[in-house]
């Protein structure tokens, strides 16, 4: 991902904001003047390559996610419990399970939870990159080194793993966040049940995924500083603008690209975040930690209507879907502009 | 150029990583036909899941070496499976084309499965494999309509398993006979400086169940012609505070089961007064500290008053063959084996269960915790057995998650209660 924002070095703020530079796929346009001096034969093959090279990702997109898919929305329309299952019969419902869902209290209750969940996630996660992406580009060498090894740590720690971890460290009796507390003289956090409240252990998971999503941000964003020239930087302090000016003012406006995609695409990380809230505490207490990826599993899989699950998947995608129709306008938008 | 109308359709890729949770493929599949002859098992492996705690290592190994004695060639392929997420786990095998040959089910769970069509019919069978002889009040869940879907195979219920040395230093002698009584015994116990004089953990739906069959209550009531949530009731509430008192002379969580972490190994430390369990738990304690050997006792749960122990709930569990089993005559042999009075003795011996007829019951006069707990399950109650009953023990079960739990965290018993039958109302009317 990183190397992608080499295409979006030195350009005007003015420029940058109008083309999403991260997402245009490296490489460019082919000379123009070249295919004239081609024979058709080649100049087939030279057009076609483009579709060749992206063949093999096609074909795995749509083995492992197109037909899993399919297959899914297909079981959506289906009463499918363990009965079902074991006796390998077809017993078609049409919008039975889309009707129930979109007539319970528990399914909005658990998308308004899946979008407060997701959007203060994703500020948390982006501002703090963004502060941990400055500070590894103003930091000394050796410190650099030392912050960016953290954040790769961090980055490539398993997440069930690193679940394991945050379950330790909040852990009611032999955790060390309440042995801290309570050393610190908070005496009454000594034996506190982090998993007993929603809030509270919604606070938990968001530290897990916030720890857990700042590398990618903060990697990245140094990536991207790297390639804007520091005479941008002095001249903006020669016009007498402070640290928030600048970035207010030069950098935000520069890497807006960079911030948009960026902030999506934690979007849809945080949105189906699913191993870090199930690992955790499996959506309870009383499953009200549930988001929308957990809920499906539950009804799916926990309580064996899978048909149900596989439904509330689908409205879990339709919803995502939604929520980034603003980034795919843009996208678009910007298709017919070129 | 459509790179970027490209690049939106690889953003719409990664957003349908949502839908990666969905049912499992669902063809049919005939199977091959299986077409030994009776002495061709050359090569066969028969495939029997157990459940944790179930099978002693004596009644294996010994189970294993008959087995295989008779069929020469063949394998016994004994697996232990967990019983957290076992039922998911149990559809997705049952639906398979090559599952398992022999299946344990837990009692209250056989129903369900039966229901579902993925257990073999043994009617024809039963007399063959020993059915004659299973005491009547121990396969009432093997049968469903009529039709007998498994074999009762062993029970158990929970006493209490307490540290003899803690309760000595105490200067406790005698086992409490009444609940008074045990409560001015933990109070003891705890003046003493053990901060778990009872570890009981909030979510041990067994144990409560035990309460409230002594509070004179079922899980669910009949209602008509079908069955409905029965925990908003003085009953419950009675029963509930009663676990919550016990549950407050320990350190044991309110949000978690008996098994995470699991209480034999806390018990094995050493520095806990009692607990409610099963022999293999006992058992599992002093393998692990082995200088606790001398020091385990049990007794029954004491009642009200002296005059009679309170009601537990039976745990039991029946073995089933699988409908899709590819080793159907193999699998029947085993199961005669297994009810066997050589190995349903060695069972009730070795593992302190109590055994599926009365003739055997001899076997536990050896085992301390098989003597009370046989005692014990004289009184005894099991859920309602009917195939829905499976549903609510999906997990997350709403008696553990918001009823016990509710309460032990301070909600009222009848808030709680609302809730808890809400969601078992649900889940009985949906299968």
């Amino acid at each position: 991902m990183a190397a992608q924002y080499k295409g979006t070095q030195v350009r005007a703020p003015d420029e940058g904001a109008a083309e999403p530079g991260p997402l245009r796929p490296a490489g460019g346009k082919p000379p123009a003047g070249a295919r004239t001096a081609r024979t058709a034969g080649t100049a087939a093959l030279s057009r076609a390559t483009p579709y060749l090279l992206i063949l093999p990702a096609l074909v795995a997109t749509a083995l492992l996610l197109g037909y899993p898919l399919i297959q899914n929305v297909i079981i959506s329309f289906q009463t499918l419990d363990a009965f079902q299952l074991i006796q390998h019969t077809t017993q078609w419902t049409g919008f039975g399970n889309y009707k129930a869902q979109l007539t319970s209290a528990e399914f909005w209750h658990t998308t308004e939870r899946s979008v407060f969940f997701t959007l203060a996630n994703v500020a948390l996660i982006m501002v703090s990159g963004a502060l941990v992406g400055l500070l590894l580009y103003r930091l000394g060498k050796r410190m650099r080194l030392l912050l960016s090894i953290g954040l790769v740590l961090a980055w490539a720690m398993p997440t069930v793993a690193g679940t394991t971890v945050y379950q330790w460290l909040f852990d009611t009796r032999y955790g060390v966040v309440n042995w801290f507390l309570d050393k610190l003289g908070w005496h009454s956090m000594a034996g506190y049940n982090w998993f007993g409240g929603q809030f509270s252990t919604f606070a938990v998971i968001t530290l897990m995924i916030v720890w857990q999503s700042i590398p990618f941000v903060a990697l990245n964003l140094y990536a991207a500083l790297t390639t804007i020239s520091g005479e941008i930087f002095e001249a903006a302090r020669m016009d007498g603008a402070g640290a928030w000016r600048t970035f207010s003012s030069v950098l935000f406006p520069m890497l807006r690209p960079f911030f948009l995609s960026t902030a999506f695409l934690e979007v849809i990380w945080v949105f189906k975040a699913f191993t870090q809230v199930y690992a955790l505490n499996a959506g309870g207490p009383e499953g009200l930690t549930e988001t929308l990826p957990v809920y499906a599993f539950v009804e799916g899989v926990g309580n064996q209507h899978y048909g149900t699950g596989a439904a509330i998947s689908v409205l879990t995608i339709l919803i995502l879907l939604a929520l980034m129709s603003y980034y795919f306008r843009i996208i678009l938008k910007q298709e017919d502009d070129l | 150029m459509r790179r970027k109308l490209i690049a939106a359709i690889g953003v719409a890729a990664v957003l349908t990583g949502v839908a990666a949770c969905g049912g499992s493929d669902n063809k049919s599949d005939s199977g091959k036909s299986s077409s030994a002859g009776p002495a061709d098992f050359k090569g066969k492996t028969l495939n029997v899941w157990l459940m944790s705690g179930s099978n002693p290592p004596g009644w294996t190994k010994d189970i294993t070496a008959a087995f295989e004695k008779q069929y020469p060639g063949a394998k016994l392929k004994i697996t232990v499976q967990q019983w957290d997420g076992i039922q998911q786990k149990l559809t997705t095998a049952l639906s398979e084309s090559t599952p398992p040959d022999v299946i344990e089910v837990g009692n209250t769970q056989t129903p369900y499965y039966a229901a579902t069509g993925g257990l073999k019919d043994l009617t024809s069978v039963k007399a063959d494999i020993g059915g004659n002889d299973w005491a009547p009040s121990l396969n009432g869940s093997a049968v469903y309509n009529g039709k007998q879907f498994a074999a009762p195979w062993y029970f158990a219920s929970r006493v209490v398993v307490y540290n003899k040395k803690i309760w000595t230093a105490a200067g406790i002698t005698t086992p409490p006979k009444t609940q008074d009584e045990l409560f001015s015994d933990l109070d003891k116990i705890k003046a003493k400086g053990t901060k778990d004089a009872f570890y009981l953990p909030g979510q041990d739906w067994y144990g409560f169940d035990g309460f409230l069959l002594d509070a004179g209550a079922d899980l669910v009531k009949k209602d008509g012609d079908k069955y409905t949530g029965n925990l908003d009731t003085p009953q419950a509430a009675s029963a509930i505070s009663l676990y919550k008192k016990l549950n407050g002379y320990g350190t044991a969580p309110k949000d978690k089961d008996e098994a995470t972490p699991q209480q034999s190994d806390v018990f094995a430390k050493g520095d806990v007064g009692a607990f409610l369990g099963l022999g293999w738990e006992a058992a599992g304690a002093i393998t692990k500290n082995p200088a606790l050997k001398d020091q385990v006792g049990f007794f029954a749960f004491p009642g009200k008053t002296a005059a009679k122990t309170a009601s537990v709930f039976v745990g039991g569990s029946n073995l089933a063959i699988t409908q899709g089993s590819k080793n159907p005559e193999l699998a029947q042999d085993f199961l005669k084996m297994a009810m066997s009075d050589q190995f349903e003795g060695e069972l009730a011996k070795e593992g302190g269960v109590v055994p599926n007829k009365a003739s055997l019951d001899s076997n536990l006069s050896g085992n301390e915790f098989g003597t009370v707990s046989a005692a014990a399950a004289a009184n005894g109650g099991t859920t309602p057995l009917i195939p829905a009953w499976g549903s609510v023990e999906n997990v997350p079960n709403p008696i553990t998650t918001l009823f016990m739990t509710g309460v032990l965290q301070g909600q009222s018993p009848s808030a709680a209660a609302k809730k808890a039958d809400a969601e078992i109302d649900k889940r009985l009317s949906q299968q």
